[in-house]
């Protein structure tokens, strides 16, 4: 009985939606558009999260030792930083691996590597890199480090929290999302107005059936059930249409996309197709909700028996 | 059946269309309500079916209180009243048989169901036969027919029409009235409203006459008075 009725519900709203179907893809694309700027403000949250936690791996306390520093020493002293608090990792690169890794990312300089032959010995020494379990806690590890007293055999000891960075990243993103919701709002209420007047006209143009289905005693949800269906199917279709469209744009783009966050170390494809069901899945809740109230709205007291 | 006690209703801001109404209808009789033009007999019509709700009295239909019925009864109060109007009411893009089965589907009733009911109905009014054509194809009567169709589709025990041969010519009045009164043999209670003296002096069945919204005369075999 239950299932029976649905399935009659399912069909007239089907030929609702056949009988205007004009007005029908205009609904749908108004939603395709709300979908679009709701999609636009959860990647632009997505990635700026990605962006910032990049910017904060990179954040270290480096310790670039003198050229003749002994290996004893540098240990010694590496044991003592492993033994602070907040200390998760201390890393150690020898001279000789040093100066592989400078020839390495400089291979395509010549003045370098001329100058580097020129020189014969090894002008760097070795380097230990900390990294703390929180940002915050770089600047207590830094002081302990200058605690040691070992400016003799250090050059230079490092650190860059990369504050101005993740504070532009910030700021930048706050614009953009901002934007973005302003956008996500006017669209919803865009769409929350075309839906409700498509559903009114619908209403309107099966307003015979209507009162012949109240006179003959069809109950109240066989009534409103087609408009209701009819507006979750605009919901349905909207979302499909956008990722079907979405996901053909990406193809296209795929690789300066691609290049565009592997400074990040982003990958947005991977990161959708994973996370897929959760964005649709919120998306369509989203717009579903906002169609079934002014699916509601433009019932009224039109659809009481 | 059906019992009206001292039924008023007010139409805001102040239209009287039905005055201290009371009256009561047998099982299987055979009601004509008589009146001129705007002496409130659509109205009765309207609250018996909980279209709009009395101002004041009471409404009985089978032991049934419907006076404040509330809206998800409303369409069990509709199954057991048939209702058939002067305008037809057919769905001019759905068949005959459409028509008909329509009124059985938006209640939930099974295919099996719909497919056994539908052309015994059709059969009662004599339009078996046509069962395919769409309401465009057939003439005022036949159209009338379907609508009385329908209106038995659920198994009402009550029908009631409104006018319903207000559109049509001698022949397909008689007609009409002749399936009435077949229908009322086989044991549904009718209520007709008509406007017509010759159809409700030939009955010779029971006639209300309304004035202004009272009743103003309840004859047993009555005559069309006004
Ligand atoms: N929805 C309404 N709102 C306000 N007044 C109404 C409404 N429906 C009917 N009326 C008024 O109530 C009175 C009775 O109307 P009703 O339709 O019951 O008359 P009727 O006897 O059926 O007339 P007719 O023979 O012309 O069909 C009339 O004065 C009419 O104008
Ligand atoms: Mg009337």
């Amino acid at each position: 009985m239950f299932i029976l009725s649905f399935t009659r519900i399912l069909r007239f709203a089907f030929q609702s939606f056949l009988r205007n179907i004009w007005l029908s893809l205009v609904t749908v694309t108004i939603i395709v558009l709300t979908v679009f700027s709701l999609t636009t403000l959860i990647l632009i949250n997505v990635v700026t999260e990605q962006a910032v936690t990049a910017v904060k791996d990179r954040v270290d306390i480096s310790l670039y030792f003198e050229a003749g520093a002994k290996e004893e020493q540098v240990t010694l002293i590496r044991n003592q930083i492993e033994k602070m608090s907040h200390v998760v990792a201390v890393n150690y690169v020898s001279a000789d691996s040093a100066l592989e890794l400078f020839k390495q990312t400089h291979s395509g300089d010549e003045l370098i590597q001329e100058a580097l032959k020129e020189i014969e010995t090894n002008p760097l020494g070795p380097v230990l890199t900390v990294k703390a379990d929180d940002l915050k806690n770089y600047p207590i590890i830094l002081k302990s480090i200058q605690d040691f007293k070992i400016d003799e055999i250090t050059k230079e000891i490092d650190y860059d929290d990369h504050q101005l960075i993740i504070e532009r990243i910030e700021s930048v993103s706050a614009k953009i999302k901002q934007i973005g919701l302003i956008l996500s709002i006017v669209f919803a209420l865009i769409s929350l107005l075309v839906v409700l007047n498509t559903i009114r006209m619908g209403i309107y143009v099966h307003r015979d059936e209507i009162s012949i289905m109240k006179l003959v005693g069809a109950s109240n949800w066989f009534i409103r059930g087609p408009f209701l269906v009819e507006s979750v199917m605009y919901a349905l279709l909207g979302c499909l249409v956008f990722w079907i469209l979405f996901f053909i744009g990406l193809n296209f783009l795929a690789p300066s996309v691609h290049s565009f966050f592997a400074d990040i170390k982003f990958n947005l494809v991977d990161y959708l197709l994973h996370n897929f069901f959760y964005i649709f899945g919120f998306e369509l809740l989203a717009i579903i909700f906002l169609n079934l109230i002014s699916t509601l709205i433009a019932m009224g007291k039109h659809l009481r028996v | 059946m059906i019992h009206f006690k001292n039924v008023t209703k007010v139409y805001p801001p102040n239209t009287h269309a039905l005055r201290d109404v009371d009256f009561h209808v047998a099982p299987g009789e055979f009601v004509s309500i008589v009146g001129q033009s705007g002496t409130g007999k659509t109205t009765l019509i309207k609250v018996l079916i909980a279209e709009e709700r009395p101002t004041k009295g009471r409404i009985i239909v089978g032991g049934w209180d419907i006076t404040n019925i509330p809206a998800r009864h409303v369409p069990i109060l509709r199954r057991q009243i048939g209702v058939v109007f002067q305008d037809y009411k057919l769905l001019p893009r759905k068949t005959v048989e459409e028509n008909v089965a329509f009124a059985l589907q938006v209640a939930g009733e099974p295919m099996e169901k719909i497919n056994k009911i539908v052309p015994q109905v059709l059969k009662i009014v004599g339009l078996e036969e046509k069962h395919e054509r769409f309401p465009d194809q057939l003439s005022g009567g036949e159209q009338q027919r379907v609508s009385i169709a329908r209106a038995l589709s659920h198994r009402p025990k009550i029908l009631v029409a409104d006018e319903p041969t207000g559109n049509l010519d001698a022949i397909n009045t008689r007609e009409i009235i002749d399936l009435l009164m077949k229908i009322n043999e086989l044991g549904t209670t009718i209520l007709l409203v008509s406007h017509n003296r010759e159809v409700v002096n030939a009955l010779k069945k029971r006639v209300v006459t309304i004035d202004n919204g009272q009743i103003v005369a309840d004859q047993e075999r009555g005559k069309y008075i006004l």
